[in-house]
């Protein structure tokens, strides 16, 4: 049974790797790198540590969307080329196919997070290139899971995507949507629909990965015990990637194909 | 001597002026393209935006900034920026980068080089602001303050008032013997070399000092003011 998850594994991987995979993060790392000597020239004063927070969050945000348009844009071909039908009628139960897919995202996310490690190290020192690593590929990860649900429910790449992103700017940028409410509140002089709104992203925020979730890139200007923030990120997201994983699952049985 | 014909007389000042005119005119024309630094937003907002990245932020805000006078491949005159914007938006940036000295090393370096002195005075007075909340990152900008104040500001009150805050941070301070010594330096520019005697001896009796060559400089220092003072008593007991 394993095997067959590993073949699998292995069949999806030969499909994301055909995608051109190193001239698109050979193109990021070569714009991370210029971008980054270019703020470094203009720097009066920490220019190493801006070039090396900026290089490591141009790198994050290029690296999530590459992952998730080389997740979405996966699954999306197997539903075009009817390659779930295909596998169905092998003995293969549908959580393997979950469970494949989970192995790609995982060693996707640790091809992507190479260079970055290189990157921080030269530019910093190894221990902060291993912690950006490391905190990196759990944020690409539970970015690529929760693209593998987005594609798994709405099939299609570009609501997928956008899916996606909405959650995870939404994550990102929760403190600034509930200072915004908190000052509508004040605005409104308390009004009922404001107060509404307050509470329904107050729920909303319960089921969306919170800031612990993310890399923290204020490492690169203060020391930070990073190994207890490692384990903070770590904890985070294993609940949540094992959630999104569950309603993969949930959704996946609950599809219907044409066999 | 040589007479000049009227006609190249009257050529060369006809350009002259031309060229004057033209001056002036790209010179007027150049502060209409200026445009202004506009109000920043609150620092939570700016929080919000960073994504978690707020000290980078910080830092990117400040080299924008830094480069406000250069637009649109023209470098504008500090004299066209608002200096009460300009200081919210340092307020701002130490805000959103509380760890950052970038924005009191603009302030200290490079926007407060400017000659008038009221824009000055908010910029002395933003770095006191910092130095007030954050001695041990920002006392090196608190001692350039104070000498603008007292080179450019000529202002000797306002700079050992400074001079006075940082002598007086407690030892858990980390900073070098020499800005302490500013105060007493002061002093003596005063004329208070009564002030700046007790000083000396105060801190050469506490043992503060334990540096050999700071000592020796403290103890030729007030040699020196005490020789000063006695030459000064002089004329008016004559």
């Amino acid at each position: 049974m394993h095997s067959q998850t590993i073949s699998l594994f292995r069949f999806l991987m030969l499909g994301i790797l055909s995608k051109r995979l190193l001239v698109l993060v050979t193109i990021m790392v070569l714009g991370a790198v210029l971008s980054g000597s270019f703020i470094n020239e203009l720097a009066i004063i920490n220019g190493d540590a801006i070039q090396t927070a900026f290089v490591a969050d141009f790198l994050r945000y290029s690296l999530a969307l590459l992952t998730l348009l080389m997740i979405t844009t996966s699954v999306a071909e197997d539903y075009e080329f009817r390659q779930f039908e295909r596998l169905l009628t092998m003995p293969l139960a549908r959580w393997q196919y979950i469970a494949a897919q989970t192995l790609v995202i995982a060693s996707l996310c640790l091809l992507l997070t190479l260079p970055a490690a290189l990157l921080v190290s030269l530019y910093a020192n190894v221990a902060l290139g291993l912690y950006w690593a490391t905190a990196l590929w759990l944020e690409l990860f539970l970015l690529g899971v929760l693209g593998l649900l987005a594609i798994l429910s709405l099939e299609k790449i570009p609501q997928a995507v956008m899916f996606s992103l909405a959650i995870y700017l939404l994550a990102k940028l929760s403190g600034l949507i509930s200072l915004m409410l908190t000052e509508s509140v004040k605005l409104s002089e308390g009004s009922v629909s404001s107060r509404v709104i307050e509470f329904i992203f107050g729920a909303i925020l319960y089921v969306i990965p919170g800031s612990e979730t993310f890399a923290e890139n204020d490492v690169f200007f203060a020391s930070h015990d990073l190994i207890v923030m490692l384990g903070s990120q770590l904890a985070s997201v294993s609940i949540y990637a094992l959630f999104l994983l569950m309603v993969c699952l949930i959704d996946f049985y609950r599809k219907e194909f044409n066999l | 001597m040589l007479l000049l014909p009227r006609p190249l007389l009257l050529g060369f000042l006809v350009l002259f002026a031309c060229q004057l005119f033209y001056h002036h005119t790209s010179r007027t024309q150049m502060a209409l393209n200026y445009q202004a630094l506009d109000k920043p937003l609150s620092a939570p907002v700016y929080r919000g935006i960073a994504m978690g990245s707020e000290q980078l932020l910080g830092y990117l805000l400040a080299i924008r900034l830094q480069l406000h006078d250069n637009q649109a491949g023209q470098h504008f005159r500090y004299s066209l920026i608002d200096y009460a914007v300009l200081v919210d938006w340092l307020d701002l940036i130490s805000a959103v980068g509380p760890l950052s000295e970038y924005p009191t090393l603009l302030a200290s370096r490079i926007y407060g080089q400017t000659s008038d002195p009221d824009r000055l005075r908010l910029i002395l007075d933003f770095v006191e602001r910092r130095f007030d909340e954050n001695p041990q990152l920002h006392w090196r900008r608190l001692a350039e303050a104070s000498l603008l104040a007292k080179h450019k500001l000529h202002d000797l009150e306002r700079a050992l008032q400074m001079a006075e805050k940082i002598a007086r941070q407690p030892a858990s301070v980390k900073m070098p013997q020499w800005a302490r010594d500013f105060q007493f330096l002061l002093l003596a520019e005063l004329n208070e070399f009564e002030s700046a005697i007790a000083i000396i001896q105060a801190l050469l009796q506490s043992n503060a000092v334990n540096d050999p060559d700071e000592k020796r400089f403290l103890e030729e220092k007030l040699s020196d003011f005490q020789q000063k003072l006695l030459d000064n008593q002089q004329p008016s007991i004559n």
